[in-house]
């Protein structure tokens, strides 16, 4: 099992050698969450920042990982997620689990990215400017300016 | 020297109250959670409705009920609803 926490980037390329799944995991599920923009309200965001209370973070995240083993059948388990400021495109988390087949290890990731959002002590904060506007069309020569 | 509890605050408890973290006095007839919160509350008035949503954690464990004792140099944290992922 590989849980990790903190501010280096989360390379994709490095998860299938991280969760290490054997000849017997013939089904395994890995969920990356990125930062998106979610523009609204003239605003978009540019970066969440991730808070994290380490020590409960670090004792919830084996609890988690223990819980899809013991009740999902998951063989290798991956929990990963990034503290400190993420920027739109970037990975902020990654759960993965590896099973004998593929039915319970969409169970088993579905259960680590459900209860890591609910249960593990971190929290974003958005980093957000205002969106940008369409640009104005061009003035016709010898139009007056409102106001 | 009067004995203290070290109060952690994160996210939006952080925010609303300014600081990450506070040095709170214990009485001598000792202090519950409930009493630390209630003493927050009247002082930070604007921090009440996250209490009220918050989880609350005695040396890193969480707690069980709001009548445990917090004792002198012990740590408290406040926990807002969580926002991983």
């Amino acid at each position: 099992m590989v849980v990790r926490l903190g501010p280096a980037p989360i390379l994709l390329a490095s998860v299938d050698r991280l969760l290490r799944a054997g000849p017997d995991d013939g089904g395994v599920v890995v969920f990356a969450g990125r930062v998106r923009p979610d523009p609204r309200r003239g605003r978009r965001v540019v970066a969440l920042d991730y808070e994290v209370d380490r020590t409960p973070a670090l004792e919830r995240l084996r609890a988690i990982e223990r819980t899809a083993r013991r009740r999902f059948g998951a063989r290798k388990v991956l929990l990963w997620h990034r503290t400190g400021r993420v920027r739109v495109g970037e990975t902020a988390v990654v759960v993965g689990a590896a099973c004998r087949h593929r039915a319970e290890a969409f169970v088993a990731a579905r259960y680590l990215i459900d209860e890591l959002k609910a249960s593990v002590p971190i929290w974003k904060e958005e980093r957000a400017r205002p969106a940008r506007r369409p640009p104005r069309p061009p003035r016709r020569p010898g139009a007056r300016s409102a106001g | 020297m009067t004995p203290t509890v070290r109060v952690r605050l994160f996210a939006s408890a952080r925010v609303v109250a300014g600081r990450a973290s506070l040095t709170w006095p214990v009485p001598s007839g000792g202090l519950t959670a409930r009493r630390l919160l209630a003493e927050l509350a009247e002082r930070y008035p604007r921090l009440a409705p996250t209490l009220r949503a918050s989880r609350f954690l005695r040396n890193d464990r969480y707690l069980a009920d709001l009548d445990e004792r917090i004792a002198p140099d012990d740590e408290f944290a406040v926990h807002p609803p969580y926002g991983g992922g």
